[in-house]
């Protein structure tokens, strides 16, 4: 199947892809995720909670589920994925839309709202396509995809994203200590069932280093790595869905 | 017969004094109930609901984390990239 024309511009600080879908309407959906959580923007709803000098605030409906999806992908990749980033995301609880957290503990969402935007994105597509934010990519139907150090890939369903340093430096935190991460990798790209699945499992593989592959492989997930010096380390699962004509689920 | 009229008199008397003492004390404990059913805030005053998001949210976050898309081998010219943003 062949995807429609591509429309590109940009929003959320990186290059935006569309195919198969109205440029309008996936850019609405981008600037509604990017006023709301925003750190650059001192109106956004984040950058008002984390000046907040409050232990307790009211936030939006809408900031209330995204921080409680971030709180769930924080506890499924064990606070690899933190949006505290310094590892005190169990000390942050929201319950309706009461926000509660210690002094001094600032909220970074950027580990979940793009890979969420571009998945609400998405369901604007009218037709077979795509929405790509800076390479997070959500797919209607089965669209062809170049990867990080050559080759593609067919996604056929789901997302996929890639994590690491090559594009803006080590912007990645290592939550174990609060620095820039030191990981082994270039970049991980993940499959997902979302483009949120595809973005938390290469960024924790990514963190994770040379225990990436295992922790991939270990939850069925097919990952694919690039070093440093350019070597190409693809899981099982990638492999198998990609050389043996397979898709992997 | 005086005699025995005055006592009658004097237990017909006692009887009501008890039926109006017993539902007087009814009806000052059902307005105390009902009074601190509505203002008392240690009482539920309807239903009690979990605090958190609700169920339906959790299910379709849970059901698609770190869950597994599907990927074949690339048969066209790529249309777009993943990269590092």
């Amino acid at each position: 199947m062949s995807v429609a024309a591509v429309e590109r511009f940009r929003a959320m600080g990186c290059e935006v892809a569309v195919a198969g879908g109205d440029p309008t309407a996936v850019a609405a959906v981008l600037e509604r995720w990017e006023d709301a959580f925003s750190l650059f923007r001192p109106e956004s709803e984040l950058s008002c909670v984390n000046a907040s000098p409050a232990l307790v605030v009211t936030v939006s409906p809408f900031f209330s589920a995204t921080l409680q999806t971030a709180l769930h992908i924080a506890s499924e990749t064990e606070g690899l994925v933190d949006p505290t980033i310094f590892g005190r995301w169990t000390e942050v609880a929201v319950s309706g839309r009461l926000l509660s957290r210690p002094p001094g503990v600032a909220l970074d969402l950027n580990g979940v709202v793009k890979a969420l935007a571009v998945d609400e994105a998405a369901e604007t597509l009218v037709g077979p396509g795509f929405v790509s934010v800076g390479g997070d990519i959500a797919v209607r139907g089965p669209v062809d995809v170049a990867l990080p150090a050559g080759g593609a890939v067919r996604v056929v369903a789901g997302g996929l994203a890639t994590s690491g340093t090559t594009s803006r430096g080590a912007h990645l935190v290592d939550p174990t200590t609060g620095a820039p991460s030191n990981s082994c990798w270039e970049q991980v790209t993940a499959s997902g069932r979302t483009c949120l699945a595809a973005d938390v499992a290469a960024k924790a593989a990514f963190l994770l280093g040379e225990r990436g592959p295992e922790w991939l492989e270990s939850r069925g997930i097919p990952g694919r790595f690039v070093s440093p010096e350019g070597d190409v380390l693809e899981s099982a699962c990638w492999s198998r869905a990609t050389q043996e004509h397979m898709t992997c689920t | 017969m005086a005699g025995n009229s005055r006592i009658e008199q004097a237990r017909h008397s006692a009887r009501m004094a008890k039926v109006w003492l017993g539902a007087l004390t009814a009806l000052v404990f059902g307005v105390a109930f009902v009074g601190a059913k509505t203002h008392a805030p240690g009482h539920t005053k309807g239903q009690a609901t979990p605090l958190g998001a609700p169920s339906s949210f959790e299910r379709a976050v849970r059901s698609s984390a770190l869950q597994s898309g599907q990927i074949a081998p690339a048969v066209q010219p790529p249309a777009v990239s993943s990269s590092t943003s």
